[in-house]
């Protein structure tokens, strides 16, 4: 579909869309010269409006009520069903007070920090690989994309029963070169850094195919001129690709931040057939993300008020972080 | 593109009324005004009731009304919280599990009273403490009791045969009457066969200890009493298979490969026997079942209700006490290891058959009396959400070896945080 040949004497009249001629030019309009046009009414726009309206109404619904809804709840207290009671400030006092929800904060900065490097450096390392690869280039894509595209569910069921403590694939290695079996999933530690390992592996893929993106954006000319100047392939990584590929590494950095605060699913899953305890993290909630407490004290205990009170506290240290992110990225463009 | 604009317009504005019209239909299962309704539908989860008796439901009251039944899948409790907060495509008869039925209590008018349609003529023929837990302080009766999880001890004859240990259930009972007997009973098993362990986690020690006693964590005033000498003794009787060595420690889904290995008793409800015929199938005819050390606990066993929008209520509890009658529910125990709420249910042929997992053993025998020994014990809404700290800091000692007199305070004081959240004293 080509917009309609725009009819009428130039110069155009602006319209709310901003300058230059309209795709579509609504037929009523006058031609110009005769009245001045008078500015259109937000109403005229109606066709315009009611296409783009399926996405506004189910955000509006399922996600900006909610949102709000959430503020609301984190005021009160509710079980779900009965009466809502008001209780001011009092969830975000226990939240104050309540050593786990620190716990999980700290849990989930841990895995976040153990995954998101790793990720990130991974994904930089294999896409300048990748960037340079001559044969079966849409084969390695396909096959370092696949873990993303994966059920994070399926996911974590395997890397399960790959790291069981007690009859795993990875201590039945261990124990034929003659390593004792490792507590993979009861060790605080080791928790994690099992949690942290599945997040890698499923998000390397994603932030290497950005990357790959960007680098194909970069001129061959600049290299060329980089080669003709003396410079090595490491001095070109860190002094041309580097720079300017920091939008991207900028882009994924915030991605990765929003996406690595947020696991939920990995230990849910990981230690959900914890028989007595499932939703708690594991053996002494090494495990429990803050997502996950949420989903606990929301879900399984039906305490709806604390539960948005947990998750606003949270959105509040996600801003932070992102903030912090940013300014480290951009201070080291400004120098 | 190949799409007309007038073939796309169209095309949406088909997908837009289909999706209306799906909408539409979904409202009007739950909005029908007349209490007569000819069309009902019943929630539960897969094992809540014997799937034969259910459809012998539906054809046996085919003339009356249309029985509609939907087995639902995931948090069954998220999604019947859920739908009931809605309001909408409410279910007229919906199961209701054992450890949720006390946090449904708090809204119980959001349910019928079951005692105005009739149960009260039938509720003695259901084991009383069951029926009180699905009972209200003002004596509002929400559930009708499908099933219960009376406690027993699960043993590996052929292990303690090995042993050198007595392998009748009778002399095992009597050898493991109390928790202490029992312990050094493991003892013993532990240094004749080593590698093999008496319990799988203390997890499941705290539970069957704590439901033998007559109180919980919140008492009827809604105080918390979670810090208690009761909850304590169950503490210290949890710590001793720990201390003592005789703990397998297994607190996932390990388990499974576990029970058919390492494991030579294993403390359960009677539906419990199910999980470890399907995770150990070899192990078939080499378990004995006994009473449980300490005296029977219950864990678990269902509920059927009525929630206020059900759109035929008297219809609605012919049913439920039709598919609930001693007889149907003793068939459950066949069909699905549903143990019956009923006693009258536990001298019928169903029941007292041999059971050949159990090497032939007449179960009944162990889990009857048991059923109706178990003592009476007030549940508050907001008890399994105080307990969770207990099992954390239990599972803390196995997985870190934490101190159990640090992971004794820790779990009290966080239980007593969580308690005072959800406005306990």
């Amino acid at each position: 579909m080509s917009s309609p040949p725009v009819t009428g004497p130039a110069p155009v009249p602006r319209h709310r869309g901003g300058p230059g001629p309209a795709r579509f030019r609504p037929r009523r309009t006058p031609p110009a010269g005769t009245v001045r046009p008078k500015p259109r009414r937000v109403l005229s726009y109606w066709r315009q409006y009611l296409a783009i309206s399926p996405f506004f109404l189910i955000f509006i619904g399922f996600s900006f009520f909610p949102v709000f809804y959430s503020l609301y709840l984190a005021f009160q207290r509710w079980d779900g069903m009965g009466t809502m009671q008001f209780v001011g400030l009092d969830q975000f006092r226990f939240l104050w007070s309540d050593p786990v929800f620190w716990m999980s904060i700290r849990n989930t900065l841990v895995i976040w920090v153990l995954s998101t490097v790793p990720t990130l450096f991974g994904a930089l390392v294999l896409a300048t690989l990748l960037h340079s690869v001559r044969r079966f280039k849409g084969f390695y894509r396909i096959a370092l994309y696949v873990p993303n595209v994966t059920s994070i569910v399926a996911v974590s069921i395997f890397f399960g029963a790959v790291f069981s403590n007690n009859f795993g694939l990875v201590n039945a290695i261990l124990g034929m070169v003659g390593i004792s079996p490792v507590p993979w999933l009861s060790n605080p530690w080791l928790i994690k850094l099992v949690i942290a390992l599945l997040m890698t592996w499923m998000w390397t893929g994603y932030n290497m195919i950005i990357y790959l993106a960007g680098l194909q954006a970069i001129p061959t000319q600049i290299y060329e001129a980089a080669k003709l100047d003396g410079a090595g392939p490491i001095r070109t990584f860190f002094q041309i690709t580097m720079p300017i590929m920091r939008p991207i590494i900028l882009f994924t950095v915030v991605i990765s931040t929003i996406n690595g605060l947020q696991s939920f699913s990995e230990p849910q899953v990981l230690f959900g057939s914890n028989a007595a305890n499932p939703n708690l993290g594991g053996p002494g909630q090494a495990g429990l993300t803050t997502l996950l407490y949420f989903y606990q004290s929301a879900f399984v205990n039906n305490d709806y008020g604390y539960g948005a009170a947990i998750v606003w506290a949270f959105f509040v240290l996600i801003m932070v972080m992102v903030v912090i992110n940013w300014r480290v990225v951009q201070r080291g463009r400004k120098s | 593109m190949d799409l007309s604009r007038r073939g796309f317009l169209q095309a949406a504005a088909l997908t837009a009324a289909a999706s209306g019209l799906t909408v539409a239909c979904g409202n009007g299962s739950g909005s029908a005004g007349s209490k007569n309704g000819k069309n009902l539908t019943m929630w539960y989860w897969g094992g809540a009731l014997s799937d034969k008796v259910v459809a012998e439901a539906r054809t046996h009251f085919a003339d009356q009304v249309k029985l509609t039944v939907a087995s639902i899948g995931g948090d069954f409790k998220q999604k019947l919280t859920t739908t009931l907060a809605a309001g909408t495509s409410v279910p007229d008869i919906t199961g209701i599990k054992g450890e949720d039925i006390a946090s449904f209590l708090p809204n119980a008018g959001r349910f019928l009273d079951l005692n105005d349609l009739g149960f009260k003529q039938v509720s003695s023929q259901y084991l009383e403490w069951k029926t009180k837990l699905a009972q209200t302080e003002d004596g509002k009766q929400i559930g009708f009791p499908i099933d219960i999880g009376p406690t027993a001890l699960f043993y590996r004859a052929d292990l303690f045969d090995k042993a050198g240990l007595p392998t009748d259930p009778d002399k095992v009972a009597a050898r493991t009457g109390t928790w202490d007997e029992y312990f050094d009973l493991g003892t013993e098993l532990g240094k004749k066969l080593p590698g093999t362990y008496l319990v799988n986690n203390i997890s499941a020690v705290f539970t069957i200890a704590v439901g033998q006693g007559t109180e919980r964590f919140i008492d009827k005033n809604n105080r918390f009493i979670g810090d208690q000498d009761h909850i304590r003794a169950a503490w210290t009787t949890a710590i001793r298979p720990y201390t003592l060595g005789i703990d397998a420690k297994i607190n996932d889904n390990t388990w499974n490969a576990a029970i058919g290995k390492s494991l030579t008793t294993e403390l359960g409800a009677a539906w419990h026997a199910l999980d470890i015929e399907q995770a150990a199938p070899k192990t078939k005819g080499k378990w004995r079942v006994c009473a449980t050390p300490g005296g029977p606990a219950n864990q678990g066993g269902s509920y059927l209700a009525l929630p206020k929008q059900c759109r035929n209520p008297e219809e609605a509890f012919k049913i439920i006490s039709w598919i609930l009658s001693p007889a149907n529910d003793a068939r459950g125990f066949a069909d699905a290891a549903i143990f019956p709420a009923a006693p009258a249910a536990y001298a019928m042929p169903a029941m007292t058959q041999p059971d050949p997992f159990f090497g032939g053993q007449k179960v009944i025998e162990v889990f009857g009396p048991a059923a109706k020994a178990i003592p009476v014990s007030y549940e508050a809404p907001a008890d399994a959400a105080v307990m969770a700290p207990f099992f954390t800091e239990l599972t803390s000692i196995e997985a870190k070896g934490k101190k159990p007199d640090d992971a004794w305070n820790d779990a009290v004081s966080q239980a007593r945080q969580i308690a005072r959240r959800q406005g306990v004293k």
